[in-house]
């Protein structure tokens, strides 16, 4: 047998044990999930290490002389004081260049694609420019948003028709983490698809059973 | 008898094993799996919107692809970046790969070596992958400047300067489409920082999960196109006439769906006649 075989069989014995545990906690469940965690914790060490250190800050300075990225290597030295609780401050000075800048890259962006566009886009399109379908689509998108940003706004007792449009605004935010759930339905089940596919059909398949 | 248990059939219906309704959820996905019932599989607008930007893209033009989950997530997304990558080397679209997750790089090889085998691609002239490069958002920002600087290697450590299809592309100003595949908020990242920055067109597949948050960039037109998991999947399967694990899958998918559905239904209804029942003994 070859070790793609073996692997997957090793895959299939691991799935039904993890799957075991929907009947009761038992050992072959532990030994699954402990197998996990430690292979898991095994490899993303070595891979960021060797990603981000070697590759990304040891090879280009000390193999290329790449010696700008000194500067972005002592910052990234000094987040390993907050190992010692004495000295852990001196890890604030990388905590606030990383904040500061990310500030200054993220926050015109974040207003632009994340605000502005999705404020333009609950305009409703001019009548004739689009199929009346769209239009109330867009209407019903518009009302939503407002009616939702008013139940959000506490400055005012929601009463009369504050009271009234925070209601309809409770609907829409109900219908949402209804679709929500739906869709949180639907990729839990595909996961068990998947997992079921290849223990009737990949596994037998690959094996010539 | 005064203070006995009310053994009505909705209290039991209320108090069921959940390993009953464990066993029945896996043979509504089990049995439609072993036999299948082909049940039809519609369109949306987004998968369709998906398909025609990847249509649009012309032979020797290039596209990036990025695998941006993990295995956990595999068996939503596998099905649209097989789909993705066969639908672009069948129209001999050339591949730049990445992958903004440390544990994706097996997932986009064997995925990769997969489409491109059955498509005779060679790498480094047809498909070429950059693998896993830490902190996407500036991954996202300095491909815009130069895909060679941010990758000075490739996932196999061969410079980037030696790769032939890099020579020619270098950054999203050679690139007409993006095409991310992805578990988390990454289909926004790529939206805000190579959209919003570079003007780059960006597609995106996403975990069901993810797809409620992932539609209004779609309806603003941020996203040219998305698929939403494992029904976007088969969906898209169906545009490009190669059936894969997504159309496979939709069978269980509708069947677990349904039983789902009923479920509460039964536990509403049971609920409440429970509740009416001990209000009128209460």
């Amino acid at each position: 047998m070859s070790w793609d075989g073996i692997g997957m069989i090793l895959a299939a014995i691991l799935t039904i044990a993890i799957f075991s545990l929907l009947y009761r906690d038992n050992p072959f469940y532990r030994f699954a999930e402990h197998l996990l965690v430690g292979v898991s914790a095994g490899y993303y060490v070595v891979h960021y290490f060797y990603s981000s250190v070697i590759r990304k800050f040891a090879v280009p300075v000390f193999g290329q002389g790449d010696l700008w990225l000194l500067p972005g290597g002592v910052l990234g030295l000094l987040m390993l004081f907050r190992l010692g609780r004495k000295v852990q401050w001196v890890s604030r000075y990388a905590i606030a260049f990383y904040v500061a800048a990310w500030s200054g890259y993220l926050i015109p962006s974040v207003i632009k694609e994340r605000i502005q566009a999705q404020i333009v886009g609950t305009l409703p399109p001019s009548p004739g420019s689009a199929p009346w379908i769209a239009i109330l689509g867009s209407l019903l998108i518009l009302v939503g948003v407002v009616s939702i940003l008013i139940y959000f706004y506490f400055s005012v007792e929601h009463k009369g028709a504050v009271g009234k449009i925070s209601q309809v605004g409770i609907t829409f935010l109900m219908v949402g983490f209804g679709a929500s759930f739906g869709y949180t339905v639907m990729g839990r089940v595909s996961l068990l698809i998947g997992r079921f596919q290849f223990l009737f059909q990949d596994l037998p398949q690959a094996l010539g059973w | 008898m005064a203070g006995a248990p009310d053994r009505g059939l909705f209290h039991r219906l209320m108090n069921i094993d959940r390993r009953v309704i464990f066993l029945i959820i896996a043979l509504s996905v089990a049995l439609p799996i072993l036999l299948p019932l082909n049940l039809p599989i519609g369109a949306s607008r987004e998968a369709d919107a998906y398909y025609e930007a990847m249509e649009a893209l012309r032979p020797g033009e290039t596209m990036i692809f990025s695998f941006d989950y993990e295995p956990d997530t595999m068996a939503e997304l596998d099905p649209m970046s097989l789909a993705t990558l066969r639908h672009a080397f069948r129209k001999d679209v050339r591949v730049i790969a990445l992958t903004n997750y440390a544990g994706g790089a097996g997932i986009a090889e064997r995925i990769l070596h997969e489409a491109a085998e059955e498509h005779g691609k060679e790498y480094g002239t047809d498909y070429v992958f950059l693998g896993y490069n830490p902190d996407w958002s500036a991954t996202m920002l300095r491909m815009g400047e130069s895909i060679r600087r941010t990758f000075p290697t490739d996932h196999y450590r061969t410079p980037t300067d030696e790769i032939p299809l890099l020579a020619e592309v270098d950054s999203y100003a050679n690139v007409p489409l993006l095409v991310t595949v992805t578990a988390s908020a990454l289909a926004e990242y790529w939206v805000i920082w190579a959209g919003g920055k570079f003007d780059q067109k960006v597609i995106a597949g996403a975990t069901a999960i993810q797809a409620v948050l992932v539609y209004p960039y779609f309806q603003t037109g941020q996203l040219s196109g998305f698929l939403g998991g494992l029904k976007g999947a088969a969906e898209y399967e169906r545009s490009i006439d190669v059936d894969g694990a997504g159309v496979r899958g939709m069978d269980a998918q509708s069947m677990a769906h349904l039983l789902i559905v009923v479920f509460i239904l039964i536990g509403n209804v049971a609920f409440l006649l429970h509740r009416m029942q001990g209000r009128r003994g209460g």
